[in-house]
């Protein structure tokens, strides 16, 4: 019981983490029916950024927020200069050039940070945990799920409260309209991916702490978030957010009960566990679970 | 600007080369391919032979993305799957690799038929993020069975003529080893050279004729709608599931062709996301929906990566990164800009300098 307690903690932790990288998916495609497969590389900005900003002794709390603000308008610069020229192309062509602008920003954070992991600082002691009768939960987990939940929150309410969440939300449901109403559709989605960036930034910092490393495999980690934006659906935000911890704890409980069923077969099995999840609720709701279903006309 | 020449009867409509300009092209090519052996060096004879091998997979994915528009991010696992059936089959079965070649094609094509009914259900990202977790599921299977894949360590691939084991040469089998053809020494890789050009021209000419069939215009029109092309009366439940067929099947026979070429194959790299995502640039890169397209952009993909790598060495802290992670760098900056100035991509460019000889000394 105690295990399972434990591992639900940080099933939790880390579905929190897979909620901030799909939600960053899911405000892109929201606004521009771009999937943005160069988000796992914020990922690896922010880590290392944050490490870089902490090394020059900028306190904790300051240089997250610089690390966020940095990462968004990276995201903000790339959608300025490389996408906004294809706005009006084949959304097919959009979205294999953010591909590139992935392996673009992959083999610039090679150059720029190297490709030596490096420990998270924290403000906190990182190897202690704390212990809730039997279970014991490690800070990071906490820190994790607190952040996370942090930001998700500070994003709905800005998304159902501020003019500009109204404008987003125009902007994401009918893009002309918006237009003829005037709001700026270009800055709105020059918006979107500053978010989304600054999501996967911090993301990035919560992945990277004990046990983990800040690597350049971190952008993988965005190909591990796949499964929470289909099974919640690309247009729903809520979906994705609630499928992206459903997630965590899914991979956490596979590796924790159905690798060592498995034998030779089970090693790493909890990376792929997910997608077979994925493949069979698809089966059975192809929009997944709170995707609109597209109503064609001709 | 119109893509080809205006036709006024069916049989000017399944021309394969309609104007002088192509035939002209081929020709060219056609002599440069016949006569690259006999001159080249033995490093560019290699980049050739993989050249071919992604003009067959390239084929290949053009024929599921180009034609019947269903994005794969899982063309890496058909890959996959057809180079460990030809090592396998040669390696503990001992079979000759003229036939082991196509069998890893059918058995792709089998795997293709299977993740093809979902592209009936299932559209655009939502297919593409299912055949991802298709290649991340294959690349798991293989390295569970490693009595049988080698593992991580990677298997050895023998190139066996008829079906009893040979000896010696590390078992590599005889047609590895350079052989006396008309008093001239001929090595593997010439040997291999004229079967790879031989599979890349059928697979090119499968890939032509099917465009001007049936089948191919049912395809294009499920990519521009599938609900419109089930009103004209096209069925998008075959035209789908046979895109996933044929593009499998030529994506296993390409694997099994990359298995041979390179006699020692490990799981990861090369068989991952990099290579899936690689083929999607070729297309990309030659112009999505036309064959045009698919060859075009393999062979510049393929020829112009060592260029990149030369290009790379020679910038500032660019030489800091691996030679692989160089070429991609420099190649992604250039599909990029490709991409927002010409988004027919090399086809693109290809039509523009034939309008301009064609019309002048006027502009188009």
């Amino acid at each position: 019981m105690t295990n399972f307690l434990e591992l639900t903690v940080s099933g939790i932790a880390l579905g929190a983490i897979y909620a901030l990288v799909a939600l960053g998916f899911s405000v892109i495609y929201r606004g521009s029916q771009v999937f943005n497969f160069a988000q796992g590389e914020f990922l690896t900005w922010g880590a290392f950024g944050m490490i870089a900003l902490l090394e020059a002794g900028v306190p904790w709390g300051l240089a997250l927020l610089g690390t966020m603000i940095g990462t968004g308008l990276l995201g903000g610069l790339v959608e300025r200069s490389i996408l906004r020229p294809l706005v009006g192309r084949p959304i097919f062509v959009t979205i294999i050039v953010t591909i590139f602008i992935g392996a673009i920003l992959h083999a610039t954070a090679h150059v720029v940070w190297g490709s030596d992991p490096m420990g998270m600082p924290t403000p906190w002691d990182a190897m202690k945990a704390f212990k809730l009768g039997e279970v014991s939960i490690w800070y990071n987990s906490l820190a994790a799920i607190f952040g996370a939940a942090f930001a998700l929150g500070g994003f709905f309410l800005m998304i159902s409260f501020t003019r500009f969440g109204v404008a987003m939300r125009a902007t994401a449901s009918d893009q002309e309209t918006a237009l003829a109403m005037g709001i700026p559709v270009g800055r709105i989605l020059g918006a979107t991916w500053f978010l989304s960036a600054a999501f996967a930034a911090l993301g990035g910092v919560l992945l990277s702490m004990f046990p983990r490393q800040a690597d350049m495999g971190l952008s993988y980690v965005a190909l591990r978030a796949f499964p929470a934006v289909i099974v919640g659906g690309l247009e729903s935000v809520g979906g994705t957010i609630l499928a992206g911890v459903l997630l965590g704890v899914v991979e956490v409980y596979a590796q924790g009960y159905v690798n060592p069923l498995l034998g030779n077969f089970g090693q790493n099995f909890h990376a792929v566990f997910p997608y077979i999840v994925m493949i069979a609720f698809l089966i059975f709701r192809p929009y997944g679970l709170f995707g609109l279903k597209e109503v064609e006309r001709l | 600007m119109p893509t080809r020449k205006l036709v006024t009867s069916y049989t000017q409509d399944l021309e394969r080369f309609p104007d002088l300009w192509d035939k002209i092209g081929l020709w060219i090519g056609f002599t440069i391919l016949i006569l690259f052996p006999f001159v080249a060096s033995s490093y560019w004879l290699t980049i050739l032979n993989q050249a071919f091998i992604a003009v067959i997979g390239s084929v290949a994915l053009m024929i599921l993305t180009g034609f019947a528009g269903q994005i794969s991010l899982g063309h890496a696992a058909f890959l996959g799957i057809g180079a460990y059936t030809v090592a396998i089959l040669g390696a503990r079965f001992h079979i000759p690799f003229w036939l082991a070649l196509p069998i890893a094609g059918i058995l792709a094509s089998l795997i293709g038929l299977i993740i093809g009914p979902f592209a009936l259900r299932l559209r655009g990202l939502y297919l593409a993020i299912v055949t991802l977790g298709l290649l991340f599921l294959t690349e798991h299977i293989l390295m569970s069975f490693p009595e049988y894949t080698g593992g991580v360590s990677g298997l050895s691939v023998p190139t066996h003529l008829g079906f009893t084991k040979v000896e010696g040469e590390g078992g590599l089998g005889a047609f590895s080893r350079p052989s006396e053809i008309f008093g001239f020494r001929v090595s593997f890789a010439h040997k291999i050279y004229f079967i790879l050009a031989l599979l890349a021209l059928g697979s090119a000419f499968l890939c032509s004729n099917i465009r001007r069939s049936t089948l191919g215009r049912s395809m294009m029109a499920v990519r521009e709608s599938d609900l419109a092309a089930s009103v004209i009366g096209v069925n998008p439940a075959v035209a789908k599931i046979a895109a996933f067929g044929i593009s499998s099947f030529l994506a296993g026979v390409a694997g099994g062709a990359f298995a041979l070429q390179q006699q020692y194959i490990t799981i990861v790299p090369p068989f991952d996301l990099s290579l899936s995502i690689q083929y999607i640039t070729m297309i990309v890169l030659g112009g999505v929906g036309t064959t045009f397209g698919a060859v075009a952009g393999a062979l510049v993909f393929i020829i112009c990566s060592p260029m990149m790598e030369w290009v790379g060495s020679h910038l500032p802290l660019i030489n800091k990164l691996t030679n692989a992670q160089q070429s991609t760098l420099l190649f992604s900056v250039l599909v990029c800009i490709i991409l927002i100035y010409e988004p027919f991509g090399l086809y693109g460019v290809w039509l523009k300098v034939k309008r301009y000889f064609l019309t002048w000394p006027f502009r188009y």
